[in-house]
């Protein structure tokens, strides 16, 4: 049981920023199919930099994960300016442009890693991953005693309380600040920024690249958790997920937090049921299914009521009326 | 002077109804192969020798050296065992796109087709006269479904089919990883039992001309469906009402089409156009499924689509050519030392300059535009002069 609240809010974390990632971008009025892109590279940057750095600072060194996430914020950010060039000055398909952007950043990063391991090792065989380790964990003293909730406090990722203290800032930004009611009023009426002075292309793009930015700190905590390696594997389809949370959550930043809780327990949930009902690892594919299904017929219910930024999915076009 | 001229000439190219179609494509497909020729110069490599091993690889150039009872029609038959996929997989997303919608799930449901097809016909044991047309079958019908799920979805409760497309392969992944891991499973590779020759879409080892080839057949099927494709959406009044429907549903509404009902049967067809991918993908060039591994060729196929124009036509050129670089990168890798990664790596670029065409072309109307003003201004301020060319006042209005 324990478990499952503990890899439950490990996987939540990163899959929570992530889809803040999609709600600032799509806010502004960007769809952003492109998390999953996002997400991998800024991984890569975070892990590429750890792995510099690694050799100087030692392997267990735990502040090379914090300089890592730096970097990955800032690799994911200038990497999302593709995607904010497309969709904003070169007024590409928004859907399009997200598969586009997905489908380079896996080529690219695969093709990179290989490259430098090249480099890095001096040998001919180049393996495509490199390799980071696993994060140290921590129990909050006091709060971790509180019976069964309390396990939300025992073993966290160091990573989570970042996260949360990202997501604190980020939802001040959006609702609290007067660049977050621009942002917003973007997405909704972008004609009626641009009529009061504010400048619509500038706004999006800065608010793409914040999703990147978010996207990439959500890949490096994956890449430090579950997978303890930068590979092509880190493409497993989260920044999908995300965008289901997202969705689900209806744009709104505290809600998709819930439901990102909802799918991290869901998944360690079935995967613990999995276990303790005895059944060989093959069921576990099924149990996978679950954050998905449930998505899906969720949507059902309550897509009706959503409420998607009305101009999102449409290039700024300042003549239209 | 001349050079604007050229200019302009080239606007006009690149902005008329007839020749954009083409030349828009062209040009993104050199910016494309520039930035790759730079990118393989920074490496260290040769980029003429790069592309020539790509054609060499597909097969369109003899290479230099064959192994024994192969040749170069071999090659160029693998190269037709890997378009024929593509292009059905390519046309699949293009008849939802004309809609007005998107089909992401083109991976899931090849998958969800090739699945049902070598588990119920593929293991079957009939023979080849019923077993080929039952594969094709269960792939139209199964992909069909899948896909008038999605359009279900979409019209019933508004959930927006890319969403609801991305869960669904997600879903379909895990589920026949499950299966095949659990039934299907052969216990040397971990992959699914391999699909028999009788229902096997693709002739293996045929002797042609001395060489051994594997002929598919569904190159034949992918023919077929670029001409009824074709057809539907040129001559039919069904096919016109899907085109209205893409353009804007609201009007298609208006002048009395169903447009759920079109939302639906768009989906549908390109469902059973990504199912029929499915079969010639996973029972013809492959006969087995590699559990839990969707092939990245439903997202190729948006790249192929969209450098096609989103026409049948288009979606052949299209397809060809990035069929040869994702075919040819093999070849490639092993004369150059290269990894392979970078054919995939040229398609995202390649991608990346087509998903702007659309700014090209508008970059060259503005161009246009501009020209005629000053013209018009030119003739206007001085009309005893004969109207001069338009030289000045054409900056580029970013």
């Amino acid at each position: 049981m324990e478990k499952v609240f503990i890899d439950g809010l490990s996987f939540a974390a990163p899959l929570f920023i992530m889809a803040m990632g999609g709600i600032y971008s799509e806010k502004s009025g960007v769809t952003n199919l492109a998390v999953e892109g996002f997400q991998g590279f800024g991984a890569f940057i975070g892990a590429l930099t750890a792995v510099l750095l690694m050799p100087s600072m030692g392997d267990g060194s735990q502040a090379v994960i914090y300089i890592a996430m730096l970097a990955a914020c800032v690799g994911g950010g200038v990497y999302a300016c593709i995607h904010g060039l497309l969709c904003v000055k070169f007024r590409a398909n928004q859907v399009i442009s997200g598969v586009v952007v997905n489908i380079l950043a896996v080529a690219l990063t695969t093709f990179l890693t290989s490259a430098i391991n090249k480099v890095l090792m001096g040998g001919s065989q180049s393996s495509n991953k490199f390799i980071l380790g696993v994060s140290d964990r921590f129990t909050v003293p006091g709060l971790s005693r509180i019976p069964v909730v309390g396990a939300l406090f025992r073993d966290m990722y160091p990573f989570e309380i970042v996260i949360l203290a990202i997501a604190v800032i980020a939802w001040y930004l959006m609702y609290k600040t007067r660049f977050g009611m621009r942002l917003r009023a973007c997405g909704e009426n972008p004609q009626a920024v641009d009529a009061a002075g504010g400048n619509v292309a500038r706004t999006r793009f800065i608010a793409v690249m914040i999703s990147g930015a978010l996207s990439g700190i959500g890949g490096i905590c994956y890449a430090y958790s579950i997978s303890a390696n930068f590979s092509p594997n880190i493409y497993m389809g989260y920044g999908y997920l995300a965008i289901a949370a997202m969705i689900f959550g209806n744009w709104n930043i505290p809600s998709t937090a819930a439901v990102c809780l909802f799918f991290g327990l869901a998944k360690s949930g079935g995967y613990q049921l999995c276990l303790s009902m005895g059944l060989s690892s093959n069921y576990s594919d099924l149990f996978m299914m679950l954050p998905y299904i449930l998505t899906l017929l969720l949507l059902t219910f309550f897509s009706k009521k959503n409420h998607p930024p009305k101009a999102a999915g449409e290039a700024y076009d300042a003549g239209k009326r | 002077m001349r050079k604007t001229q050229e200019n302009h000439r080239f606007a006009a190219l690149l902005d008329s109804e007839k020749w954009s179609g083409i030349s828009i494509p062209i040009l993104s497909l050199v910016l494309s192969l520039i930035t790759a020729s730079v990118m393989l110069l920074i490496l260290g490599k040769n980029p003429l020798t790069a592309f020539l091993s790509f054609l060499q690889g597909s097969g369109f150039v003899p290479k230099a050296s064959y192994g024994g009872g192969a040749g170069m029609l071999t090659d160029f038959f693998t190269f037709l065992n890997v378009l024929a996929p593509m292009m059905l997989a390519s046309l699949g997303f293009i008849v939802a796109f004309r809609a007005g919608l998107f089909n992401i799930g083109i991976s899931g449901q090849m998958m969800a087709s090739g699945f049902l097809a070598t588990a119920i016909i593929g293991y079957s044991g009939m023979n080849a006269w019923a077993a080929k047309p039952l594969v094709i079958l269960v792939g139209l019908v199964a992909g069909g479904l899948l896909g008038a799920f999605v359009g279900f979805l979409k019209y019933r409760f508004n959930i927006h089919e890319v969403v609801s497309t991305i869960m669904l392969n997600y879903i379909i992944s895990y589920l026949t990883g499950f299966f095949i891991n659990a039934r299907f499973a052969d216990p040397l590779t971990r992959s699914m039992k391999i699909c028999s020759n009788e229902a096997r879409l693709t002739w293996t080892n045929v002797q042609i001309a001395g060489m051994k080839c594997s002929v598919p057949l569904g190159i034949l099927l992918a023919a077929a469906a670029v001409v009824v494709v074709k057809f539907i959406f040129d001559k039919t009044v069904f096919g016109f009402e899907l085109r209205a429907v893409g353009r804007n549903p609201l009007c298609a509404k208006y002048t009395g089409i169903k447009v759920g009902r079109r939302i639906v049967v768009a989906l549908m067809l390109s469902g059973m156009l990504a199912g029929l991918a499915g079969v010639t993908y996973y029972c013809g060039y492959y006969n087995t499924i590699v559990p839990k591994a969707l092939s990245s060729m439903g997202y190729d196929a948006i790249a192929v689509a969209l450098l096609g124009n989103s026409t049948p036509i288009g979606c052949i050129f299209a397809s060809v050519l990035i069929t040869i670089f994702q075919n040819g990168s093999n070849y490639m890798s092993s004369t150059l030392g290269v990894a392979k990664e970078i054919a995939s790596l040229i398609t995202g670029i390649l991608l990346l300059f087509s998903s702007c065409g659309g700014y090209f072309r508008y970059l060259a109307h503005r161009k246009l535009e501009a020209a005629r003003d000053a013209a018009d201004a030119a003739a206007k301020a001085e009309p005893q002069r004969e109207p001069a060319v338009p030289a000045s006042g054409m900056k580029e209005d970013k």
